[in-house]
């Protein structure tokens, strides 16, 4: 149930790096990594992903969490699909786990196994970095996947998404939607409240917030990414608040329960946006005939890009589009607003 | 050996003032100090919340949703006070919730419609509450192990259904049930079950053999076994009423949050024993009060409304939470001492 | 006696606990090398001395002075470190640690302040079994696998371990057999010889005589006599002092049986392996047969397998003629059997409940229909069954655990009456029960069975069993040695015969 890093110690500067800002369009910063990539298209599964050509065969071992959520399961779906559009790519794939004792051995299992590259979802970030460590050690390049290690020198590249950029994003969309109204009130519907993402996507919406005086925060409730406490949360704040002009819900799952909630209550006379990007709430923004106008992406296509950078580091290559030779240390996924006009583009990438 | 010897018949027990005649009133007193507690808990919460928030809080609306959202957990804290009476312990009540919420918005039993829906959810709890009974009564498990297995093999089968995937219902008349326009006569049709099961579990502990043969179960399962009762059947029985109130609560949950979630039921096992101890049921079994229990659960779910009203977090709810557990408890300990 | 001031010397100890005195007023002397014996009733007080003694209990009021300067016992511990050690009814021991670790648990002998050295706990522990005259006992043994007399060394060896000047027993001699209750003896004897002083309770008067040298006697709360000679007191002046009343023997007479029915209760070839012997019984309606026999003779065992609650590896149960179906209470209950466990609180009462539910708990049927209780009904048969037994108080609504040891076995055997059952099963009736109460019992089990009940009765006191009973089997090892008429039989006959086997002519 839990996305995103558990903690992300650098957050800040890795945001400050130039991918960021340097990506094109919306979605995924790279939606491929190797050669004369140019497409600004998604990165999505079904599109021709750049450079097909056969190079050096890869071996690529990928350990994640136990999928017990969409977005989870989203991740393992995206890296499968991404692997078997490429002749060249083997993948080696485990049993997911929460685990962390578990996970470690998996991720030694496919060390000792020689592959080439290794693309680690960790359960925990901190708890796994020792054994990100041995794989650099032992010459195998790690691709990190969204939850961090804790030490740079147990990655060779780490991918992920923003969430701190989620709450900026979902703020500046809001924004501008109530720029015109006086004294606008808004509510904030977060997850799970001991996890860092969700102090991080709540400091970046506040952040956002700040730049319209016309608008105030004036209640904010933690759910726990689940429908059930979505609906129970929700509820109580449709309750405490009679009357406000706009809903950020940081999850769509638990938005599921959260317009479960305002449908009981026979609300609509406000604006929602959610996060993730799950497939219902893209449908719901596509009818829109409810309260879900859009809702922030944190993409689990970024496992795709994971196998791809992978790839690119098993035969040595490079990334399109860019001056570098070498691959990024590090890539921070823009999270993208999605609303009506765009919803069509992403809807393939949305996750049940 | 010494000849035992004996005065004439004349057997006054040593008792003090306190147990002379008027024993039946300390007891009916204490049974009342404990109530009326609680009451005064409750009582102040109101209060409180009155106070902080008077237009949002005592409105008809929040009356309604504070009933609602202890609907759930106490069908489920009602099922869980039955096995704490009786010595045990169940500690995959919210893994069967969830287990049978999953089970019962799949497309395939979305197709049985309304009944089909309720029949799984209850089938489901019913059939997870028999092996917990059979294992700890005939296979001679502790519950603690026993029910902690079925934890992880019901969230871990309620994860392979689901796929860790949200299941949409889109039965409409479940969706009704969970609606304003099913309101009877301003009741929620969730909080009319969830007190339909509150009186029949009064009665069942208060009225019946059945009751009674718990609280021997609990207070001493060697004395219950050598009076003559079936003490294994007996709580088999009482997993099995665990189970089918775990089924219930999580229709009601369907209907609530109009989905069906492998991560529902999410530490209701916690939830429902907190809520049944600080209502003065004994852990350590050979008490119990439903009354309590459902006091108990109305003062937590009153609680966390009160401070989603006056928009306090999570943190501060959990701390205040743990500060009332511990405080109800040491409130009792002194009554119970001083009585 | 020394001409130095008293070892221990407690004045005007007051305790009370909410609703009770539980001490009024105390006063206790005890010399160096003395056995100062405490007689009570239950109920008396004199748990709450010895525990206001060992630092467990601060009393309310009072003084305490040791070897002459006033002390205050705030603890356990301090009790400890003046040379005060406990001997506790209940033994207070850790199943799961070794003798060794037990003995020296809390003062563990360490090297660098926190390394326990095992070894020399091991060895002193040695030294301290042998000591008490237990040699056989392995210090590196865990204690739940003792039997419950080599539990008591252990727990007398941990008293030792310390530097003890007084030692208070706690009815040391209640789970012993007599040989067990000699080394006792003789362990006590060292330990004065010593100059350790014991402060002894018992309930036994014959024993307190034997190694007592003086009597404090407790009432109510009150000392009603200080240092009497424990040697030359008449018993008779001991037992009124206790009852503050005159007392006599009280067995109810025994009937002349002519020609009684037919059995109830056949019992042919019941065995279990490692427990009795093939036992065959038969049991008629009005009459009462005992079992006589050590701790250990199977005494118990055989009740319970009667009673279905052990199943038997041989032989059956005939109820009527009828067999019962070996290994089930239920059955037996059905048939009309009803058991009086040795453990009453354990084994037999809801103690957190009212009389009228401990007594109801085996009729509940009688009283429901269709699984809903008519409560009425069954308070009012409940009363009945409680007030033919002349249970007290006279109302079945008080919690069971407020009654004393007495009336609570009432409760029990109310249930039995009250479920209307036909043979009953009692073990140890009266352990735990006032010696006052217990001729009352005694009265109320004999009116059972001349009301046609059959009796089974098994007791560790010889003169209860040839007291109360019509018939007696003397058991041995497992083994029946001897079957009589009551009448024919005496305490020492049946004494000869548990120990040498060897039935007389």
């Amino acid at each position: 149930m839990r996305k995103g890093p558990t903690a992300m110690p650098e957050l800040t500067s890795r945001r400050g790096m130039l991918f960021g800002t340097a990506a094109v369009g919306a979605g995924v910063l790279l939606s491929g990594c190797t050669s004369n990539e140019s497409d600004d298209e998604p990165a999505s599964n079904d599109q021709p992903a750049a450079d097909d050509k056969p190079g050096k065969p890869v071996t690529i071992g990928f350990a994640g969490p136990q999928a017990d959520h969409g977005w989870l399961n989203a991740i393992n779906d995206n890296a499968k699909s991404r692997a078997k559009k490429y002749k060249d790519v083997t993948l080696e794939i485990t049993e997911g786990s929460n685990d962390t004792a578990q996970q470690i051995g998996q991720i030694e299992t496919l060390i000792n196994k020689k592959v080439d590259v290794l693309v680690v979802l960790p359960a925990d970030g901190k708890a796994l970095t020792q054994v990100g460590l041995q794989a650099m050690r032992a010459g195998i390049p790690v691709v990190n996947l969204d939850r961090i290690f804790n030490s740079p020198q147990a990655y060779r590249c780490w991918i992920g998404g923003d969430n701190y950029g989620m709450g900026l994003n979902a703020g500046h969309y809001i924004g501008e939607k109530l720029k015109n109204k006086k004294n606008a009130r808004v509510i904030e519907l977060a997850g799970l409240d001991n996890l860092e993402l969700t102090k991080q996507r709540t400091q970046g919406f506040d952040a956002a917030l700040k730049n319209y005086p016309n608008i105030k925060k004036v209640a904010r409730q933690a759910a726990e990414f689940t429908v059930e406490s979505g609906q129970a949360k929700m509820s109580q704040l449709l309750q405490a608040q009679s009357k406000f002009d706009a809903l950020w819900n940081h999850d769509d799952d638990q938005g599921v329960g959260a317009l479960r909630a305002i449908d009981q209550a026979g609300r609509d006379d406000f604006l929602m946006v959610g996060g993730a990007g799950a497939l219902s709430a893209f449908q719901a923004i596509k009818q829109d005939d409810g309260v879900l106008k859009a809702t922030v992406l944190y993409p689990p296509t970024m496992a795709a890009s994971a196998i791809d950078l992978a790839r690119a580091l098993g035969q040595g290559k490079g990334v399109g589009g860019l001056a570098e030779f070498e691959i990024p240390s590090s890539l921070t996924l823009y999270s993208a607003v999605v609303d009506k006009d765009n919803v069509d583009q992403y809807m393939s990438t949305g996750f049940k | 050996m010494t000849q035992p010897v004996s005065p004439p018949r004349d057997d006054t027990p040593k008792v003090s003032p306190v147990e002379g005649p008027s024993q039946w009133r300390t007891l009916a007193a204490r049974a009342d100090v404990r109530t009326l507690s609680l009451l005064g808990v409750l009582a102040a919460l109101i209060l409180i919340g009155g106070i902080t928030k008077p237009d949002e809080f005592l409105d008809t609306r929040n009356l309604q949703l504070v009933l609602t959202q202890a609907s759930v957990i106490g069908v489920v804290t009602v099922g869980m006070t039955f096995v704490i009476t009786s010595g045990g312990i169940d500690l995959s009540v919210g893994a069967i919730v969830a287990l049978a919420s999953v089970w019962a918005t799949t497309v395939a039993t979305q197709e049985y419609g309304f009944a089909g829906i309720l029949f799984t959810a209850v089938i489901v709890g019913v059939g997870c509450g028999l092996v917990n009974g059979l294992l700890i009564a005939y296979g001679g498990m502790v519950p603690f192990i026993a029910t902690l297995a079925m934890f992880a093999s019901a969230r871990g089968l309620a994860l392979q259904i689901t796929d860790g995937k949200t299941q949409i219902v889109t039965v409409e008349g479940v969706l009704d049930l969970g609606g304003r326009d099913a309101y009877i006569l301003g009741i929620p049709p969730l909080v009319m079950v969830f007190a339909l099961v509150t009186v029949i579990g009064w009665l069942l502990l208060n009225r019946t053999t059945f009751g009674r043969r718990s609280v021997a179960v609990g207070g001493n399962a060697e004395a219950a076994r050598l009076a003559g009762i079936d003490v294994r059947r007996q709580r088999l029985y009482l997993y099995l009423l665990s189970g089918l109130c775990c089924g219930v609560a999580a229709f009601l949950l369907i209907v609530l949050s109009g989905s069906g979630q492998n991560t529902n039921g999410n530490l209701y096992e916690l939830d429902a024993i907190a809520a049944a101890i600080i209502g003065g049921t004994l852990l350590s079994g050979g008490r119990g009060t439903i009354t309590g229990s459902v006091l108990g659960v109305l003062i937590f779910t009153t609680i966390t409304n009160i401070f989603a009203l006056n928009n306090l977090q999570s943190d501060v709810q959990q701390i205040a939470k743990g500060a009332i557990i511990v405080a109800a408890v040491l409130v009792q300990r002194r009554t119970a001492s001083t009585t | 006696m020394a001409p130095e001031p008293p070892l221990l010397t407690m004045s005007g100890i007051t305790k009370s606990f909410p609703g009770v005195r539980a001490l009024d007023g105390v006063d206790l002397d005890v010399q160096t090398g003395e056995v100062h014996c405490l007689l009570g009733q239950n109920g008396a007080g004199k748990s709450t001395l010895i525990k206001v003694l060992a630092g467990a209990h601060q009393p309310d009021d009072g003084t305490i002075s040791w070897r002459g300067e006033q002390v205050t016992l705030r603890s356990p511990i301090a009790a400890m470190r003046l040379g005060i050690a406990t001997i506790y009814q209940e033994l207070d021991l850790v199943e799961g640690l070794s003798v060794a670790e037990n003995v020296y648990l809390g003062h563990e002998p360490t090297a660098a302040g926190f390394v326990v050295r095992g070894k020399d706990a091991r060895a002193s522990t040695a030294a301290l079994l042998k000591r008490l005259g237990h040699s056989e006992i392995d210090p590196g043994r865990l204690v739940g696998d003792l039997s419950a007399a080599q539990q008591q060394i252990v727990s007398m060896a941990r008293a030792l371990s310390h530097d003890v000047r007084l030692i208070v027993m706690d009815e040391p001699s209640a789970a012993l057999d007599p040989d067990e209750v000699d080394n006792l003896f003789r362990i006590v004897g060292d330990l004065t010889d010593e100059g350790v002083a014991v402060v002894y309770i018992s309930h036994r008067l014959e024993e307190i005589r034997r190694i007592g040298d003086c009597v404090t006697v407790l009432k109510d709360g009150r000392a009603v006599a200080g240092g009497l000679p424990a040697k030359s007191t008449p018993t008779r002046e001991v037992v009124a002092l206790m009852t503050g009343r005159n007392v006599e023997y009280v067995f109810p007479d025994r009937p002349e049986h002519q020609d009684l029915p037919d059995p109830v209760l056949e019992v042919q070839g019941l065995a279990r392996e490692g427990e009795f012997a093939p036992l065959d019984l038969t049991l008629r309606p009005g009459e009462i047969v005992g079992l006589a026999g050590l701790v250990g003779s199977g005494r118990s065992e055989i009740l319970e397998t009667i009673y279905g609650a052990r199943k038997p590896t041989a032989g059956q149960v005939r109820v009527d003629g009828r067999p019962l179906r070996p290994g089930s209470v239920r059955a037996a209950v059905r048939a009309g059997l009803g058991l009086a466990p040795e453990e009453r609180k354990a084994q037999a009462l809801l103690m957190l409940e009212s009389v009228t539910r401990n007594v109801s708990v085996s009729s509940m049927s009688r009283f429901s229909y269709g699984g809903w209780l008519d409560r009425g009904a069954e308070r009012e048969a409940a009363h009945q069954a409680t007030r033919e037994l002349s249970l007290r108080p006279d109302n079945p609504s008080v919690p069971v655990r407020t009654l004393s040891g007495g009336n609570q076995q009432k409760a029990v055997l109310a249930r039995w009456l009250l479920r209307g059952c036909r043979v009953l099963l009692l073990d140890e009736p009266t352990r735990g029960v006032d010696v006052g109460a217990r001729a009352e019992l005694y009265a109320v089990i004999r009116r059972l069975a001349d009301d046609g009940l059959a009796v089974l009765l098994v007791s560790s006191e010889v003169p209860e069993v040839l007291g109360l009973a019509d018939r007696v089997l003397v058991l041995r090892e497992g083994h029946v040695v001897h079957t009589a008429p009551a009448r024919e039989l005496d305490e020492h006959r049946v004494l000869d015969l548990v120990m040498e086997g060897t039935p007389a002519s």
